[in-house]
């Protein structure tokens, strides 16, 4: 079991432990269990889940230079943009239910193949199609995100995002950011309300 | 543009700027804005600390609720709520020649308001610094930058200043505590 952050709680990686070079970026969450006695008005209101349409949660990546700007468009990795240019950045693909115990996404990151050029990695999770679906992540439960050293497979960090993030449509688990020649990871925790990965992309063009 | 200090650093402020009496003391800071969050309030504050580190009494603890100590010597200009803008976010003027003898360091804090209630902490906040000018020229003397040093802290002690050899010196400490302002009223020797 690795450390367990906080919200703000900000750590060294690859301090101390040279060793590290590739992690694997575990991403997870729950559906918030539907009342299944939702009732007479439950039934007919759709029984308060968002129109009962499953929550699909999408991970995504944002690859920042140094002033905190996307290095390019391509520098957003996501289910429909997977590898990075240098390769260093790996999605493994969209899980489209959260259903399950563990991981449901996962984003493998070679963090000494990184280009120099990229110095902050944003983790992001999205509601896909938020808005058509009237969803929000007070839908979602248990969401967390964790590191583990794809060498020795041993998890580093874990943080588990226990605040209510009810009416936001995206939320930032956390960053990878390079201090000096080393890389830190800092536990973010912020909801915001973009609906979608494009959306906060802009944000840091 | 004065000179940078690095954390732990200790220069020279009277000695090698003959004539220096009035210094601000600027602090700023930026927080993490997303939407929706709670907003940051940070405040500064000033100990008056004698020989042994410690306050006298609560005249030498100035902040936003008791603007000046140190018998007029050091004055905080005010409460930003917001840290909104570039530059200093709060400013602390300071007649090094009127300093009451018995003050041997003053030492600058940043708390951040209700931490604590609103899941806030240091490592939400960055680009942090520390500066001090010449008040009478607007010259910066010198400039600490704190860094990416902080995590789940709620009170920094960015820096002080000291007299050594009846000159005052400046100390780059950079230490983050948990606690709030609370922490440090105590460890200062205040309730």
């Amino acid at each position: 079991m690795g450390i367990n952050l906080v919200k703000g709680q900000k750590i060294d990686l690859t301090k101390g432990r040279s060793s590290l070079s590739s992690v694997m970026v575990g991403l997870g969450w729950d559906p918030v269990e539907k009342k299944k006695s939702g009732g007479f008005l439950g039934g007919l209101l759709g029984g308060g889940s968002g129109g009962g349409a499953a929550v699909d949660c999408d991970a995504s990546v944002l690859l920042l230079d140094e002033k905190g700007k996307l290095v390019s468009k391509q520098h957003v990795i996501y289910f429909g943009n997977k590898t990075s240019q240098d390769g260093s950045v790996v999605h493994s693909g969209d899980n489209l239910t959260g259903d399950g115990d563990g991981d449901d996404e996962v984003i493998n990151v070679n963090l000494s193949a990184i280009s120099p050029s990229v110095h902050r990695l944003v983790f992001v999770v999205n509601i896909y199609q938020a808005k058509q679906r009237k969803q929000d992540f007070g839908l979602i439960q248990n969401a967390f995100i964790r590191l583990v050293d794809n060498g020795t497979k041993e998890e580093l960090v874990h943080y588990n995002l226990s605040e209510s993030y009810a009416g936001k449509t995206s939320l930032i688990p956390g960053e990878l950011y390079r201090n000096g020649s080393d890389w830190k990871f800092s536990a973010v925790g912020e909801g915001t309300l973009d609906l979608d990965i494009g959306s906060i992309a802009n944000k840091y063009l | 543009m004065g000179i940078n200090l690095s954390k732990g650093q200790k220069v020279d402020l009277t000695k090698t700027n003959p004539g220096l009496v009035n210094v601000t003391v600027g602090l700023g800071w930026d927080t993490n804005k997303y939407d929706g969050g709670k907003d940051f309030d940070l405040d500064s504050s000033v100990f008056l600390l004698g020989s042994n580190s410690k306050c006298s009494s609560e005249a030498d603890f100035v902040f936003y609720n008791n603007t000046t100590g140190g018998n007029g010597s050091v004055v905080h200009t005010g409460d930003n709520r917001t840290g909104d803008g570039d530059g200093d976010d709060e400013a602390v003027n300071v007649n090094l020649s009127t300093v009451p003898s018995s003050i041997e360091k003053i030492a600058f804090c940043i708390t951040i308001h209700d931490a604590e209630d609103r899941g806030q902490n240091f490592g939400q906040v960055s680009n942090s610094y520390v500066r001090i000018l010449n008040a009478d020229t607007q010259e910066e003397l010198i400039r600490y930058d704190l860094g990416e040093d902080f995590s789940i802290e709620t009170a920094v002690v960015v820096g002080e200043l000291y007299r050594h050899n009846n000159e005052w010196k400046f100390n780059a400490i950079g230490s983050g505590y948990q606690g709030g302002l609370g922490a440090l009223v105590s460890d200062f020797g205040l309730n």
